[in-house]
């Protein structure tokens, strides 16, 4: 019997072995150069990074931007999941294709489509002044308002699926259970349905937070170089400052601030699954 | 729909006129059905026959596409569930997975407004109803199928119901445990005076936990009558068939003879009480407990298809499959016979169930 699951758990060298040449092994090397300086082993580099006030207000600005973009998507996404649910047969595969389709077409694509919506002569400024509601232009692109809207738009399907995937799963007498107790649609919303569905939203939100974070095109065509991102400031500093101390050190923050949503995020869910 | 008014107060629960179409095909037209205060009624037919539909119009989680519900003199046709004070036990039992067993009772308690810190003890009684005390902090996951109906029956009852409706309620356990449950749920129901309705395709578990049963068929309720009156007196084929097993022979009337109408059927002449003009065509059946070989008025002669020695009865299959069908019943073990043997069996007039054939 063991030595069955033994051979079985052979399957996995592949993939592992991919992973320790291609991902593992650059990334050590990375950290290591985060850490190595003339002087030896010292984490000087990532004293400086904490101390200056423009990486941390480019910290902030990548965590804030993650957050709302999380947030919007997750807004947009949970009504969807249940749209999804409900559809059948033609409806649904439109709902899969609408998710999938966009996917497919390459977020510069998108990036520049956006900037046709938001500039100062594009479509939502020249309806905002059609209708009157604002006299002169409004500024749009170029904004973390754009960037977050963009942002929500690209990451959408990995906070939908998750979700939908919960979804699919609740048993429909629950809430109908709820509701011969005297639960009232907004007791069964906040007491059944959404705790149920609560490890999808934990799913989707750690992919679309983790990818938020570590975006690099969307923000480089939204916004440009005058709001950076760490991203940004990563790929400036090996493109064109080729300081490699301090890209390694940025990255190796933004690897930590990843794997603190993961652990996080997986610990959440498996509570969440405990309990049910 | 016609103007008029449900009579609303004669019954504690009067359903009048219930009319439900799903996407254009009538399930149901004109349902009447009436239950009294702390009776326990059992909506019994096979799948499809429109029970389910019933349940859940009576429990407001289905809209009536017609007709009214009224309960206790409310009337409650367009109330949401939520504002009924029907309690439902699912076939499942939909506990809720997140929650403990203290926490699934305390739900109905919670929705209600109640305070978390008062549902302590309405919650430690209702599982003290149902001998759960000591499994309250425990998960859903974690009991047994019979304790989840339990913890269902007292998370539904802790509200203090108008109605209880349980969906299918023994359907998940197994035999023994079933009939077990059975007899415990219907002593708690009666005990508490509670108007309950359950609904069930087993004519055993409606027999036995029913004060009266409604039997249903395509939408339409055949037969609604205490369980001896269905079993004895069933007031078409379908009930006859579906509540009990029962000889069924056809046959046709060859007019009166004195105060009986004489049957020809396959096996001979049977006679009835029941006055069927002459040349129509007829449906003759009788309980197989009824049957015994060599007594009774009516005769007929079989060859024995089969005997089933049960234990506490044996059974005589005689006829030919589903057209003609004879049964005996007889009380304890019978040794003597086998199939091949043929037998003479009989029955009394009056114990004789005619179904006339529109012809």
């Amino acid at each position: 019997m063991t030595s069955r699951i033994d051979r079985i758990s052979l399957l996995a060298v592949p993939g592992l072995a991919y992973l320790a040449v291609i991902y593992a092994l650059p990334l050590l090397i990375l950290l290591a150069k985060s850490i190595r300086t003339p002087d030896g082993i010292s984490f000087a580099e990532y004293a400086a990074f904490f101390s200056d006030d423009y990486n941390m207000g480019v910290l902030l600005r990548t965590l804030r931007v993650a957050a709302l973009t999380t947030l919007l998507a997750l807004l947009i996404a949970y009504p969807t999941a249940f749209a999804m649910n409900r559809a059948k047969g033609p409806m649904l595969t439109v709902f899969l294709v609408a998710m999938v389709l966009p996917m497919s077409l390459g977020v510069v694509v998108k990036a520049f489509a956006w900037s046709i919506l938001f500039r100062a002569n594009g479509f939502i400024n020249t309806s905002l002044q059609w209708i009157g509601l604002t006299e002169k232009p409004v500024r749009m692109l170029f904004t973390e308002t754009a960037l977050v809207i963009g942002a929500a738009n690209v990451f959408l399907p990995f906070m939908v699926l998750p979700i939908y995937a919960v979804v699919r799963q609740l048993d429909q007498r629950l809430p109908e259970a709820a509701a011969s107790l005297g639960a009232t649609p907004f007791f069964r919303f906040f007491h059944v349905t959404l705790p149920l569905t609560l490890p999808g939203v934990v799913a989707g939100s750690a992919f679309t937070f983790s990818m938020a974070i570590s975006m690099y095109v969307i923000p480089s065509l939204i916004v440009g170089e005058r709001q950076q991102t760490l991203s940004m400031l990563i790929a400036r500093s090996f493109l064109y400052l080729r300081n490699e101390a301090l890209g390694s050190t940025i990255s190796a923050v933004l690897l930590a601030i990843a794997i603190i949503v993961v652990v996080f995020s997986s610990w959440l869910a498996r509570r969440l699954e405990a309990r049910q | 729909m016609t103007a008029e008014k449900a009579p609303a107060g004669r019954h504690y629960l009067d359903v009048w006129g219930v009319a439900k179409s799903f996407k254009g095909t009538r399930v149901m037209s004109d349902m009447n059905f009436r239950v009294e205060r702390g009776e326990l009624v059992s909506l019994l037919g096979p799948s499809g026959c429109g029970k389910s539909t019933l349940l859940r119009i009576i429990a407001g989680l289905l809209d009536a596409d017609e007709g009214s519900v009224v309960l206790d003199g409310r009337d409650i046709t367009r109330q949401p569930a939520h504002k009924r004070n029907i309690s439902v036990v699912f076939q499942n039992y939909a506990l809720f997975p997140h929650l403990t067993v203290a926490e699934n009772v305390a739900f109905g308690l919670r929705a209600r407004g109640m305070a978390k810190g008062a549902t302590g003890a309405p919650v430690a009684d209702a599982l003290a109803l149902v001998r759960m005390t000591e499994f309250a902090d425990r998960p859903i996951a974690a009991l047994s199928g019979g304790q989840q109906q339990r913890v269902a029956v007292a998370r539904a009852l802790v509200v203090g119901p108008d109605l209880l409706l349980l969906d299918e309620p023994f359907s998940a356990l197994d035999r023994k445990l079933r009939e077990t449950m059975q007899v415990e749920l219907k002593s708690l129901l009666l005990d508490r005076g509670i108007t309950a309705i359950f609904v069930t395709h087993d004519q055993e578990e409606a027999m036995g936990v029913s004060d009266r049963i409604a039997v249903m068929n395509a939408g339409r309720i055949e037969q609604f009558a205490d369980p001896s009156t269905l079993y004895s007196r069933p007031a078409s084929p379908f009930v006859m068939d579906f509540v009990g097993l029962s000889t069924r022979l056809e046959a046709v009337s060859k007019g009166r003879d004195g105060d009986l109408t004489v049957f020809d059927t396959a096996y001979g002449k049977v006679r009835a009480q029941e006055n069927i003009p002459a040349g129509t065509r007829a449906l003759v059946g009788v309980r197989p407990e009824l049957v015994k070989p060599g007594e009774g008025e009516n005769r007929i002669a079989t060859t024995l298809a089969d005997v089933m020695v049960l234990g506490s009865k044996t059974v005589l299959h005689g006829g030919a499959g589903e057209v003609d069908r004879i049964l005996c019943e007889l009380p304890g073990i019978r040794s003597g016979m086998a199939r091949g043997d043929k037998v003479e069996l009989g029955w009394a007039v009056g114990d004789t169930l005619v179904y006339g054939m529109a012809s």
